[in-house]
Order: structure tokens, then C-alpha cells, then sequence
């Protein structure tokens, strides 16, 4: 008899912290990073296949349509400040929205090639580790010779939204890729130097 | 008497020769007997490569620290560095295991970072690389051609 009522005692709080767990839950898992990773490489793959824009004509277009959906994504700023690396902080702010602007230039003008060669390859999203703030996604891409390649993705929460601050393919991190070269340039010349280098490279 | 100072001496020498095994197998081994100095931060890679206790930690190919010790931590491999005191690392610095040369020892390389939090000791190094495995890289390529 105690037993029945110590029961429904505990099942109403025990009800109501379910119900309140559910809907806490809900919005946060909304914005799992996978999802937002998923939901814009759908995008990026629906403008690459779409035929209305595969015409040469159309291409600023095509790429205006990806960079807009990239730019929601990636988060350029924290990109360029780890690439840049330490120094990063001997720049004044305006130096410092200049390198963003071409850093973004030159990331496109590199991989835009690569997205629009695309040719119905498997993407699979193979799992997410999340350690507060900062998470990370595993992608396979299966090309048609059935070769795997291993693309993990860097991602960081800020203002409630999962944004990608570093690309790890193969074992090849971008951000370290660009801070050990972009650092044997400043070691080499000057951060004037370094603009005038990534200006050149844009205006290819 | 003479017989005793002359197995004193061997005794001496044998001693000495002891002490100088000791000596250079510390040396050589990478250990350090009087204390560690310095401070321990961790990371965890998907892959450690066969990097061992006591390897090199480097940055700009100078020497700043050495492995402390290597573990299992959820299927990943977790790595306690001790670095030298006064060796400081941003919170966005890259670990990255590499290889000496193209088949030469394991080491960790750091590429500093730029961020303005520094590492604490006892602190996670969150950004790192496994080592590149060439072995898989050269079968994919191969096996990609050959279809």
C-alpha cells in the first residue's frame, strides 16, 4: 500500500520533468551539428546538379548561389583568425576585415572547382562528437570508384547556431595548412606583403 | 693486502662502469630522474601512430616538451605532454603527429595558435591531426586507378 502511493507521488514530477526534458530538448537538437552540415551540402549539391544553371553563361550565377550557401555555414572570421594564427592579434581591425574579405576570395576561387566537379558522389555522415561549445562532424564521401575519403568538420557554436571554423580532410587540417604557409610568407616578407600575394591569387 | 687493493679497484671500476650504463641509458632513453619541470596539457587524437612515451614535442622544430604518457580514452588516443615551463600554447593551437623524414621517429608537432586564452596546465589541446597514413593514401590512389 505505501509502495502505490510513494508511486504516484514520484510520477507526476517524474511525468513533468519528462515532458519539460522533451520540449528543452527539442530546439537543441534541431540545431545538431550534422544537421546544419546536411542541410547545406543538400543545398550546395541541389545548385551543382540543377540544370537550369548548368549552362556556362549561368556560372556567376551557380557560384554566387553556393557561396551564399557556403557563407551560412562557414565562419570566416574564426577561419581567418586561426590561419592567421598570432598574427592575427598585431592587426588593426581594418587590416584584419581586409584579410577576411580575401582569405574567403581565395578558399572560394580554390574549392568552387572542385564543388561544381561534382558527379553524384555518396555523402554519408557517419557520426558527431560534442564537447560544449565546439563539436565535430565525420562525413565519408564515397567517390564512383568506391574510394572513401575522410572529411571531418570543425564546428563551433556561437549566437546558437553550429558554425565550421576548420575542414580536416584526409588528415590535412586547412587552417593548418594555410597558418604554416601564411606564416613562412610573414617570416619571409611583411603582412603587406602576404595582401599583395592573396590580392594576385583573386585577381588570377 | 695486495690482493685486497687489487679487487678494490676492479670493485671501483665495475662501479664506475655501472654508473655510466645508468647514466646513458637515461640519457638516451629521454628520462629525467630529478623532477619534471614544466607543466602537462593532454590531447586526444583518432590516431596516435605509434608515437611513444618520451617522444618530442616541437614547435618550429625546437624541442619543448616530451611525451609523458600515451593512453585509451574512448577509443582515441590520449596523450599527456609535459612542456617546458614558459612555453605557453593558445587555446586554438594545432597538435600534429608527424614522422622525421619519411620513415624516420614519431613526434608531435605545434603550430601556435593565435587565440588569446592560453592552455592551463593540466589543459586540452582541443585542435589536433592524426598522423598522415601514406600506406592508405598510396592504396586508395592505387585502387582508384586500377577500376
Amino acid at each position: 500500500m505505501v509502495n502505490h502511493r510513494l508511486d504516484r507521488e514520484t510520477a507526476v514530477p517524474l511525468v513533468l520533468m519528462m515532458v519539460m526534458v522533451f520540449f528543452w530538448a527539442c530546439p537543441a537538437w534541431a540545431g545538431m551539428p550534422t544537421e546544419k552540415v546536411k542541410e547545406t551540402t543538400d543545398k550546395i549539391l541541389a545548385v551543382v546538379s540543377d540544370s537550369a544553371l548548368k549552362d556556362p553563361a549561368k556560372e556567376a550565377q551557380r557560384r554566387e548561389r553556393i557561396r551564399k550557401t557556403v557563407d551560412e555555414l562557414c565562419d570566416w572570421e574564426e577561419m581567418s583568425r586561426r590561419s592567421l594564427g598570432r598574427h592575427w592579434a598585431q592587426r588593426s581591425d581594418q587590416e584584419k576585415k581586409e584579410f577576411v574579405h580575401l582569405f574567403g576570395q581565395l578558399l572560394e576561387r580554390t574549392y568552387i572547382d572542385k564543388v561544381e566537379g561534382y558527379s553524384g558522389e555518396k555523402v554519408i555522415y557517419a557520426g558527431e562528437r560534442i564537447d560544449g561549445d565546439y563539436a565535430e562532424v565525420d562525413v565519408r564521401i564515397v567517390t564512383k570508384k568506391n574510394t572513401e575519403i575522410a572529411v571531418l568538420y570543425k564546428m563551433r557554436k556561437r549566437d546558437q547556431k553550429w558554425w565550421v571554423y576548420d575542414m580536416v580532410v584526409e588528415g590535412i587540417s586547412l587552417v593548418n595548412n594555410y597558418r604554416t604557409q601564411f606564416s613562412d610568407i610573414l617570416a619571409k616578407s611583411s603582412f603587406e606583403g602576404l595582401m599583395k600575394k592573396l590580392k594576385e591569387k583573386s585577381a588570377e | 693486502m695486495k690482493k685486497f687493493n687489487i679487487e678494490f679497484t676492479v670493485g671501483l671500476f665495475v662501479l664506475a662502469g655501472i654508473l655510466c650504463l645508468g647514466y646513458l641509458s637515461i640519457k638516451l632513453g629521454g628520462m629525467e630522474l630529478l623532477g619534471n619541470q614544466g607543466y602537462d596539457v593532454y590531447a586526444l587524437f583518432s590516431n596516435s601512430g605509434g608515437l611513444k612515451q618520451g617522444s618530442s614535442v616541437m614547435i618550429a622544430g625546437v624541442e619543448v616538451g616530451r611525451i609523458r604518457s600515451i593512453g585509451l580514452d574512448d577509443y582515441q588516443a590520449r596523450i599527456v605532454m609535459n612542456l617546458n615551463q614558459g612555453v605557453k600554447l593558445q587555446e586554438d593551437a594545432i597538435a600534429a603527429i608527424k614522422t622525421k623524414g619519411l620513415i624516420g621517429e614519431k613526434f608531435i608537432e605545434i603550430t601556435p595558435g593565435g587565440a588569446d586564452k592560453i592552455i592551463p596546465p593540466g589543459g586540452k589541446i582541443r585542435e589536433t591531426l592524426p598522423p598522415v597514413d601514406f600506406e592508405q593514401l598510396i592504396s586508395k590512389y592505387v585502387f582508384g586507378k586500377v577500376e
